[in-house]
């Protein structure tokens, strides 16, 4: 088959806000910068993004400071975040987010004409600016545009396969077209993986059905690098439990950061159970184990979830602050949120884990290869806090494009014979016809997560579900590509990422034997004082995946007294199960 | 060498609550495995599965079975070129978005901390942020249709979002733009597009401020 050939300073696989941040600022450094991505421009994940983006800008609060936002931010990852990423992300958080308003970002004003900021759950100030509940597309768009106007090449539509790799470095990526199947060596002097998380890998979840697969993270770890912290996945508290189709769709956390409650079938406001100091604006990790443990005692709704009212605020408010959550219930459910509550559950939504990088640049442990978002690692520790991740996104995009676009050289240089052959050698090797369908390992894979590796573990349900991953995993070696259509390959290197992040988790989970932030062991209900550390995952040269845990680095020197060390052991009582 | 255009009837069982796309998806998935469309997020954002339905432009996801059953007919968007069955070639469509120059302009230093702007000027573009991008409203336009090289109402609608933001400075610019002949006063006030916007933005409105922009260059 005719493979094509693209030469770039910098590739940028994925066109979610960290990809075009990170191609606006290669841009802007002078390089060549094409960006990858499986879906339209304007329509990556980020678009979804509801409720806001931190900075410590004072606007409503003015005691807030970075250093707040930094203590927030590693309390509430219980310790695990690397201490320097939450420092540069704090610091560098008010400049991203008031250059991205001077980029054209319609970010909500207050009366004397600054950006206003509202309450994110666990921030000590109100920090979180805001467009509606349409951050995420109001950001995704300001970038797009800017990106084009910058220059940046685009190829949508495009699917990664696999990374360029020899010699020790990364040479780019090999890619197809989804609509015409056209095959291009995308090669470049440093490459940048922007592609989101793993997700979708659980039966109820928040994102869209083909899209936060753990692809990238994958790419990487075949290419060699670590994957860290792969066990933190973060279940959002409220997610529709109904219609199923829509079911796992979030609901946002500006609906309790606007004031809405959470009651069980008996009417009982139960977070003063849980949390009665922070009630519904308590962690995320907290209140979706709060939900869930609600669900579990029998006290949920007709669909199973526990009921989320903000009706109190009255029409007007909930339309003018929350208009998307109005408008998606009205549709999916006939369901009048300014009337009556929403029945939610906890639902997939975020992986804390991901590509392990160095904290400065977001280098990766291959040489070229960089990785920024939420396919990268360590802001957020054992547990993320609600706009976190919008801010994540601008900070070390523009870091990753900036140290990329500094590697580039002044005539390219070719990876040796071999490499681009092979990795078309793959697809053709997935294209083949097998037996089995991919659609029932697909659904087998997502039943799986939720009931092995969902919001609360043990050893011996995990331990289970790794031997069940095992006979996906060869059902899948024998399995053809899932049908006919010209999407059937894209769907097939989804699954085999899924597989393989899917076991990741599961050896991670397994090895952290202790209950730390979104990570609820049953077996094993306290915080391990001694597991302030992180996971790294590795692949083997036989494809075996290996864990091994390493201490958290320290807390730079001015910060140590913002920084708490120890955390408070909390009562588990409410972990049953 | 393209086929002719033919039409394919499908009979399937779903809920009156079910949207469209899930319809569609049933189609895709049990009956024809070939048929191609853009899906959207379900969440009505993304903008990316507008089609012709019974007629007029809407997102698939947005419209419910029971409003179109028991029988509907989906259509590719008009005036656009297929790429195969419900999927066309948005890239027209693209090109007479990024003519306008939809990026903030302002050439002044940035300022200390932030530029400012009260709640009132802000709400005054704050419709046409709303825009998704999904071509509902250009391609119900039958000037569109007509002349491809017409700009459309969506373009128009995301140059009243920076012409009328306080903080951007390249007004004059894009209304020079707007005012060529395949500019804003193509527009012959049909109201389609505003009946077809699944955000519900007052896209001729906002069409007759910018036009109004142009003659008086008030903004």
């Amino acid at each position: 088959m005719h493979i094509q050939t693209d030469r770039s300073n910098v590739l940028v696989l994925g066109a979610g806000g960290a990809g075009l941040r990170a191609a606006i600022a290669a841009r802007e450094s002078g390089a060549d910068v094409v960006v990858v991505g499986k879906r339209g421009r304007r329509d990556a994940h980020t678009v979804i993004a509801a409720g806001g983006i931190n900075a410590a800008l004072g606007t409503r609060d003015p005691e807030d400071s970075w250093e707040q936002h930094f203590a927030d931010t590693f309390r509430e990852g219980y310790l695990l975040s690397h201490p320097r990423v939450v420092e540069i992300m704090a610091r560098e958080a008010p400049e991203a987010v008031l250059q991205l308003a001077d980029w054209g970002c319609a970010f909500a004003r207050l009366p004397d004409g600054r950006l206003d900021q509202r309450y994110f759950g666990a921030h000590t100030y109100r920090r979180t600016c805001y467009a509606g509940d349409e951050t995420g597309r109001e950001i995704i768009r300001t970038l797009a545009d800017w990106a084009e106007a910058a220059g940046v090449r685009f190829a949508d539509r495009h699917y990664a396969s696999s990374l360029l790799v020899a010699d020790g470095r990364c040479f780019g990526a090999f890619v197809f077209d989804l609509h015409t199947a056209e095959r291009t060596a995308f090669l470049a002097d440093a490459t940048i993986v922007c592609t989101g998380g793993h997700t979708s890998l659980w039966h109820r979840n928040t994102s869209r059905a083909d899209e936060n697969w753990g692809e990238g993270m994958s790419l990487a770890l075949r290419a060699g690098c670590r994957l860290m912290d792969m066990e933190f996945v973060q279940f959002h508290p409220t997610g529709l439990v109904a219609p199923e189709d829509v079911a796992g769709t979030l609901v946002t956390e500006a609906v309790r950061g606007e004031g809405g409650r959470l009651f069980n079938s008996r009417g009982e406001r139960f977070m003063e159970r849980y949390d009665p100091a922070r009630m519904e604006l308590s962690t995320r990790d907290r209140v979706a184990l709060a939900n869930y443990t609600e669900i579990l005692a029998g006290r949920g709704g007709p669909n199973g979830g526990v009921f989320l009212d903000i009706s109190h605020r009255g029409s007007d408010y909930i339309r003018e602050k929350l208009p998307r959550m109005y408008k998606q219930l009205l549709a999916f459910q006939g369901l009048d949120i300014s009337k009556d509550p929403m029945e939610v559950a906890p639902t997939a939504h975020y992986s804390m884990g991901g590509i392990a990088v160095e904290p400065e640049t977001h280098a990766t442990d291959l040489e070229r290869l960089f990785a920024a978002g939420e396919c990268a690692s360590g802001l957020h520790g054992a547990n993320r806090l609600g706009g976190n991740s919008l801010v994540d996104i601008l900070v070390f995009g523009r870091r990753a494009g900036a140290a990329a676009a500094g590697l580039r050289e002044a005539r390219p240089v070719d990876p040796p014979p071999g490499v681009i052959e092979a990795a078309s050698a793959d697809l053709d090797g997935l294209a083949k016809p097998g037996k089995g369908s991919g659609r029932e390992i697909r659904r087998r894979l997502r039943e799986l997560m939720w009931e092995k590796a969902g919001v609360v573990r043990d050893e011996v349900r995990l331990s289970a579900g790794l031997g069940e991953l095992k006979e996906l995993r060869s059902s899948f070696e024998e399995a053809g590509p899932e049908g006919n259509d010209r999407l059937a390959l894209a769907r097939t290197l989804d699954l085999r990422a899924g597989l393989e992040t899917a076991e990741a988790t599961f050896r991670a989970a397994l090895v952290r034997a202790e209950t730390r932030g979104c990570h609820n062991r049953s077996d094993h209900p306290g915080l391990d004082q001694t597991l302030v550390a992180n996971s790294y995952v590795r692949r083997a040269p036989d494809g075996s995946l290996e864990v091994e845990t390493r201490p958290v680095p320290p807390i730079p020197q001015g910060l140590r007294t913002w920084a708490v060390t120890e955390l408070v052991e909390e009562t588990s009582e409410h972990l049953l199960e | 060498m393209k086929p002719e255009p033919w039409w394919d009837e499908f009979t399937i069982e779903a809920e009156p609550t079910d949207r469209l796309l899930d319809a569609l998806h049933y189609v895709k998935w049990y009956k024809d495995g070939t048929l191609a469309l853009r899906r959207s997020c379900a969440h009505g954002i993304c903008g990316s599965d507008a089609m012709l339905i019974n007629g007029r432009n809407a997102l698939a996801c947005k419209v419910l079975v029971k409003e179109v059953a028991p029988k509907v007919t989906v259509e590719p968007i008009r005036g656009l070129p297929v790429l195969k069955d419900l999927i066309v070639d948005m890239e027209p469509f693209f090109e007479g978005y990024k003519a306008i120059l939809p990026f903030l302009i302002n050439a002044d230093d940035p300022p200390d901390r932030e530029r400012l702007q009260s709640p009132e000027d802000r709400a005054r573009f704050d419709d046409t942020t709303k825009c998704i991008l999904c071509a509902a409203c250009t391609t119900s336009c039958p000037i569109f249709w007509g002349d491809e090289q017409y700009i459309g109402p969506a373009a128009i609608v995301n140059a009243h979002r920076f012409i009328f933001d306080s903080r951007d400075q390249g007004a004059e610019e894009r209304l020079e733009i707007l005012s060529d002949q395949s500019g804003v006063f193509r527009c012959r006030t049909t109201f389609n597009c505003t009946e077809a916007c699944p955000r519900g933005i007052k896209v001729t409105k906002a069409i007759q401020e910018v036009k109004r922009a142009v003659m008086f260059r008030r903004f």
